[in-house]
């Protein structure tokens, strides 16, 4: 819980002061005001139940000393009825409106969470992993919710604490001087424990986190352990680390095994000494005998309070740790910015103009450096050039997932920046280098950019690509389920639906961040195939790695160092033998037919 | 049951029940649950003589007898919680030994399960899940023993403590204590039955948000750049109010929580029964307080047990998830006295069936094909089509349906699965390589494996020279210090591998991408030397290999649609001419560009 997770800071983390800290969250106490202050007349009344008690019996115990002077045992005996089943219906209470109102804080906060999480821009979960985000919205919530829990408990405690104080003080101040006296030694004793305790958890955790690690890579890789036969020795690797978890993990538990017994020793001493000394005060008579006893039993009232606060205080500290992550990750502000909230011309014809536009990584490095182009209504441009120049950057300040520096980027004559984001991409198809599907079936993945959809729309342009061939292939055909992030699809029928997902969504702009994964030739040809159809209708970007796609396209532009260095479609700039020609022997010589062609007698002596 | 692996242990459990796995667990470390039991009872015990000596004081005092045997009762109390405190420091350490030692073992016989399983179900189970269990469920198990078992059987002690001393002090007063325990016997085992299902939900739940927040994060682009955020939105809020109402559903059991009143009306009738024992001069004022004292020891198991029980509800649970892995059946075993001889080369697939069973489709149907030993055969089809499937029933990771499967002519049932997996080597599609060094992972398969062979391995596959550029060259560790690996680099290691066990049969699932014409070229070459010498199979989706193979398969829903030469094929399949179709026209006349920009190039 956290425990792992938080240990190096992020970026975006900052640091708030606890006082704000509580007042941010008081917040969202505010519409729960009503339940808020039952809940604290609750504890109030629950505490002075649990303290009237040892002070009902010792005055029990007073009376019948005094063989029960005008019924006094008899209004004892019912108070201790009365209080003993009032106990149980105050409790129900407090903890059937803590558990609503607590339930419902955290509720909002996760949303609140979630919210900002999907608000931020593609940039910052550059920066930051994800897994970390996604712990901030579920498990440092989790977190304060217990901590809120306990801080429930641990008011009720102290106040209970408070009102047995006031009263032992009454009864006799020297006594309660060495109740008290004892209180710094409990208290230091536990936190000494802990500080113990959290050196031999550390270590602990890092030894389990060892085996973890260890049997995640074994599991992942138990197929090569297999073909090879080599179960044995990763068993043997295993064997040690577990066991050496274990003697670690032990040593820490002892640390922790030895505070309790250490506490309950100083109870015996704290006992023992109020005993005596309350029996000279009794001798003295300076005190009753009720007033004896009701020393002895405060000793666990005031034992309990301090022993939780100490000991829930780690728990506590890291409380305010995770209400620190939630609000650092609420309040992170976006890099990208929008000028206005324009809703972009209906219908949008797709003419693309970027204007002198320059666009730098934080580290200063630029990538496009004054760039200009012209792209016209339906058009189809495929961009090529080596890795780093320039070209997903295209896609990336287009879409507006990152922000860029300098100068202006139009469609249909309107600077994007103006634009309602939404709105925006709404009108845009992209397809991502690495196709992403959601859990669901396959039609509702390709249903996604357009809810509305209907199944029978979704059938027909399914069946657009190779007859629909490929929904052979799938258990449920459209109806299959695609497993976690896709994973029970091929990458190329991942990439296949993301096409899908675009045709169904018709988009004014296309844009490509082609797969350089390899897909079968057959599903290749299907993609193909969904490719044309999409370049027909659409304004298209293609960020290229397969010739195909290249040729396919109406206009080649080749890039370098975010300057447009040559264009023209294919057989033009293969004739020039400049750039392109270069580029074309890279990274696509090889699949090209007389690259098939040739092949055996290329590599024929290879291998000696 | 059937295993592919057995690991040598001094001890066996049980797997008939999750209560009796978890107890024979228990039952190896009966020193340490004597002591943890002995420990529990005398600090019930020694907690219960605190009362007891109060009130002996008190009787002392109210008889006027002086300071002399309240300072002995003052140490006797001293005396006494010193050593319950060393008692308990016994029963506490037993304890953590106790969970520690089973939280090694159950991680140990799962791991040792996990080994043995067939690779069906590895292929069934994700990576995940499997983590879930190795780490939070057998963690469970070991809180579940300590502080959940160990709370349990100390707070028991606290029940029981009073049921002992009461009516040693004075017959009668065994009423209350008796009353109360079997109310709270009765009063707990109704509670724990409605609060657990309930639970469960609310862990579930948790875990099906996390997993929701998981996706629509990792999936942001995909979402912004569909502006769907307003859906993410209102899913995400739905997940989360359903969380909110199983949290508050479970908080309003737990509010009913009637050992309280139960201790209420202990507390008041145990007073009541001990005063008119009083009042009628039946016992001294000294007893009335150390029964008081005795009622308010069953506070320590009232409290204890809204955390204690819980424990061991979820490690119960988490015993039976363990064990529901454990126990799952594979059906493959070695068959240790199989035939064991060198592999020539021949593969036969007789008309083979075969189904995962665990979807009921059927992935492959009568497929029947021959490879001659030597002879290099690629297989052809669409993702999903059955090709990976095929190649896995040759070194047995899965066994036929129906039909058979063949090398050197003996059914693949017939062989040592040891001696057939060790001859024939398969390179995955996704190609794992160890977090040790690159010298490491190329002899994994043969550990004995000289400098000079791992080397020479390295340069039939094209791999020396990139492995020689990285600082630590074949000391590399790999994944880690930025060392990140392309593609096409791990799949010449998996080569490499492979070629240091020299295996007579090579299995290539290759479909790395390879952008770069450079690598490409690099790893033609590496697959033309593996396929030198034995026989390959190569599921490929690189034309030049389909082209230029022995002899070519073409699956189509794991049924084979045609097979032969490229030339062939072109003629008679319809299915392989697509493919090689959109080759034609554009590119025969432009051939002779390339031949150019190749020249150029050199």
């Amino acid at each position: 819980m956290g425990l792992l997770g938080g240990l190096g800071a992020d970026k975006y983390d900052r640091q708030y002061d606890d006082g704000y800290l509580i007042q941010r969250l008081a917040t969202y106490f505010k519409p729960f005001k009503r339940r808020f202050s039952i809940i604290v007349v609750l504890v109030i009344v629950f505490a002075s139940i649990g303290a009237v008690n040892p002070v009902i019996i010792s005055s029990g115990v007073e009376a019948l000393r005094d063989q029960n002077p005008d019924g006094t045992l008899q209004l004892i005996l019912s108070g201790l009825l009365v209080f003993g089943v009032a106990d149980f219906f105050v409790y129900l209470l407090r903890r059937r409106l803590t558990t609503r109102m607590i339930a419902d804080v955290i509720a909002q906060l996760r949303k609140d969470t979630f919210n900002a999480a999907i608000e931020r821009d593609l940039a910052f979960y550059d920066d930051n992993k994800s897994g970390k985000i996604v712990s901030r919205i579920t498990n440092d919530t989790q977190e304060l919710s217990q901590v809120l829990t306990i801080s429930t408990d641990l008011v009720g405690q102290m106040t209970e604490f408070l009102i047995v104080f006031l009263v032992l003080i009454t009864r006799e101040w020297r006594l309660t001087l060495v109740l008290l006296g004892m209180m710094p030694l409990v208290f230091g004793l536990t936190l000494l424990f802990r500080k113990f305790a959290r050196t031999a958890t550390r270590q602990g955790s890092r030894s389990l986190a060892a085996v973890n690690d260890n049997i995640q890579e074994s599991v992942t890789g138990i197929s090569v352990a297999k073909n090879f036969r080599q179960e044995a020795m990763i068993y043997d690797e295993f064997d040690t680390v577990n066991r050496q978890s274990y003697t670690i993990n032990l040593r820490r538990g002892f640390v922790l095994a030895m505070v309790f017994p250490a506490l309950n020793a100083l109870a015996g001493i704290v006992i023992g000494t109020l005993l005596y000394i309350g029996a000279t005060f009794v001798i003295g008579r300076a005190i009753d005998i009720g007033s004896w006893y009701l020393f002895i039993l405060g000793v666990d009232r005031f034992w309990f309070p301090v022993i939780n606060l100490s000991s829930y205080w780690s728990q506590i500290q890291q409380g305010f740790s995770a209400v620190e992550r939630i609000f650092a990750l609420v309040d992170t502000e976006n890099v990208l910015q929008q000028t206005d909230n324009k809703v972009p011309d209906e219908p949008m014809r797709g003419a693309i103009e970027f204007d002198d536009v320059v666009f730098e990584y934080k580290n200063g490095e630029r990538v496009l450096d004054h760039f200009d182009l012209t792209i016209q209504p339906g058009e189809s441009i495929a961009f090529v050039g080596h890795t780093g120049a320039g070209k997903s950057t295209i896609a990336k300040a287009l879409t507006r997932f990152y922000e860029f520096q300098g100068g202006t980027i139009r469609v249909d004559g309107q600077d994007i920046r103006t634009l309602n984001l939404q709105a925006y991409r709404g009108r845009l198809g992209i397809v991502p280098q690495q196709p992403f599907l959601f859990s669901g079936t396959v039609m509702d993945n390709i249903r996604y950019a357009r809810p509305d959809a209907t199944d029978a729309e979704i059938r027909e342009i399914a069946h657009s690509v190779g007859n629909g061939e490929w929904l052979e292939t799938l258990p449920d055909g459209l109806q299959s389920d695609v497993g976690e992030r896709g994973g029970r699809l091929s990458m190329g029928q991942r990439q296949l639906v993301s096409l899908l997902r675009v045709l169904v969504q018709k988009p004014t702009i296309f844009i490509l961040d082609e797969a350089t994964a390899s897909i079968d030739p057959f599903t290749e040809t299907q993609i193909q195939e969904a490719l044309d159809l999409i370049l027909s209708q659409s304004t298209s970007i293609l960020i290229a790695h397969r010739l195909s796609t290249v040729r396919s396209a109406d206009r080649i532009i080749v890039l370098a160092n975010g300057k447009i260095i040559e264009q023209g479609n294919h057989d033009q700039l293969m004739a020039q033998g400049g750039h392109y020609a270069e580029l074309y022997n890279t990274y696509f010589r090889h699949q090209s037919l007389s690259y098939i062609e040739n092949a055996r007698e290329m590599f024929a002596e290879a291998g000696d | 049951m059937a295993s592919e692996f057995i690991a040598r242990r001094s001890f066996k459990t049980d797997h008939s029940s999750p209560v009796r796995f978890v107890w024979s667990h228990i039952r190896r470390h009966p020193l340490f649950g004597i002591t943890m039991i002995i420990g529990a009872f005398s600090n019930a015990a020694l907690a219960a003589a605190v009362p007891y000596y109060i009130g002996l004081a008190f009787n002392a005092i109210t008889e006027g007898n002086g300071l002399e045997v309240v300072t002995s009762m003052a140490f006797a109390i001293v005396g006494s919680q010193l050593l319950r405190a060393g008692l308990q420091l016994m029963r506490n350490f037993s304890a953590e030994i106790f969970a520690q030692r089973i939280e090694r073992d159950v991680r140990d016989e799962l791991y040792a399960s996990l080994l043995g399983k067939s690779m069906s179900f590895h292929d069934m189970q994700p990576v995940g899940e499997i983590m879930a269990r190795v780490t939070n469920d057998v963690r469970e198990m070991n809180f579940m023993m300590n502080p959940g078992l160990n709370l349990i059987v100390g707070s028991g002690m606290f029940l029981i403590a009073p049921l002992i001393a009461a009516p040693r002090m004075y017959p009668d007063l065994i009423a209350a204590p008796l009353l109360f325990f079997i109310a709270y016997v009765i009063v707990q085992i109704r509670y724990l039955r409605r609060l657990n299902p309930v639970a469960q939900n609310v862990r579930a739940s948790f875990g099906t948000m996390n997993a929701s927040v998981a996706e629509t994060i990792d999936g942001l682009q995909v979402v912004k750049g569909a502006a769907q955020e307003d859906r993410e939105r209102s899913r995400f809020s739905k997940l989360v109010d359903e969380l909110r109402d199983f949290v508050v559903e479970q908080g309003d059991i737990e509010a009913q929580y009637l050992p309280i009143l139960l201790l209420g009306l202990v507390t008041f009738g145990g007073f009541l029964h001990v005063t008119s024992l009083y009042l009628n001069g039946l016992i001294p004022i000294g007893t009335v307080i150390a029964f008081t004292g005795q009622i308010a020891l069953f506070g320590f198991p009232v409290f204890s047990s809204l955390f204690s029980y819980s424990q061991l509800s979820l490690g119960m649970a988490s015993a039976a998830r363990i064990l529901s892995i454990i126990t799952t059946e594979t059906t493959l075993d070695q068959n240790s006295a199989g035939y064991s001889e060198p592999l020539k080369g021949k593969i036969t697939f007789d008309h083979t069936d075969f189904g995962y069973t665990e979807t009921g489709a059927q992935v492959l149907h009568d497929v029947t094909f021959t490879v001659e030993p030597g002879k290099t055969v690629a297989i052809v089809g669409q993702t999903g089509s059955g090709k990976s499937t095929l190649t896995k029933l040759i070194n047995r990771t899965y066994d036929t349906d129906a039909g058979r499967v063949l090398v050197d002519d003996v059914d693949v049932r017939d062989w040592y699965m040891a001696a057939l997996r060790s001859q024939i080597s398969i390179i995955e599609q996704d190609i794992f390589l160890f977090s040790r060094t690159v010298a490491d992972n190329i002899r994994f398969g043969k550990p004995e494996a000289t400098q000079a062979e791992v080397e020479e391995a390295a340069k039939k596959a094209q791999a020396h020279d990139f492995i020689e550029s990285f600082p630590e060259g074949y000391q590399t560790v790999i994944g880690q210090r930025g060392v990140t690996l392309s593609g096409g680099q791990r799949q010449r290691l998996a080569l490499a591998r492979a070629f240091v066990t020299n295996p007579p049969i090579l299995v290539l699932d290759d479909s790395t991408s390879a952008i770069d014409s450079a690598t490409e070229d690099r790893i033609q070459k590496a697959i033309w030397s593996a396929a030198k010498g034995r026989t390959t199979i190569l599921i490929t989706h690189r034309l030049s290999q389909i082209r230029w193979a022995d002899h070519i398969v073409v699956l189509r829903q794991g049924r084979v649609v045609a097979q032969g030469k490229h030339e062939e094929l072109l003629k008679t399949s319809d299915d392989y001419r697509r493919i090689f179709a959109r080759y034609d026209a554009p590119e025969a006349d432009e051939s002779a560009d390339e031949e150019s920009v190749e020249l150029n190039a050199k």
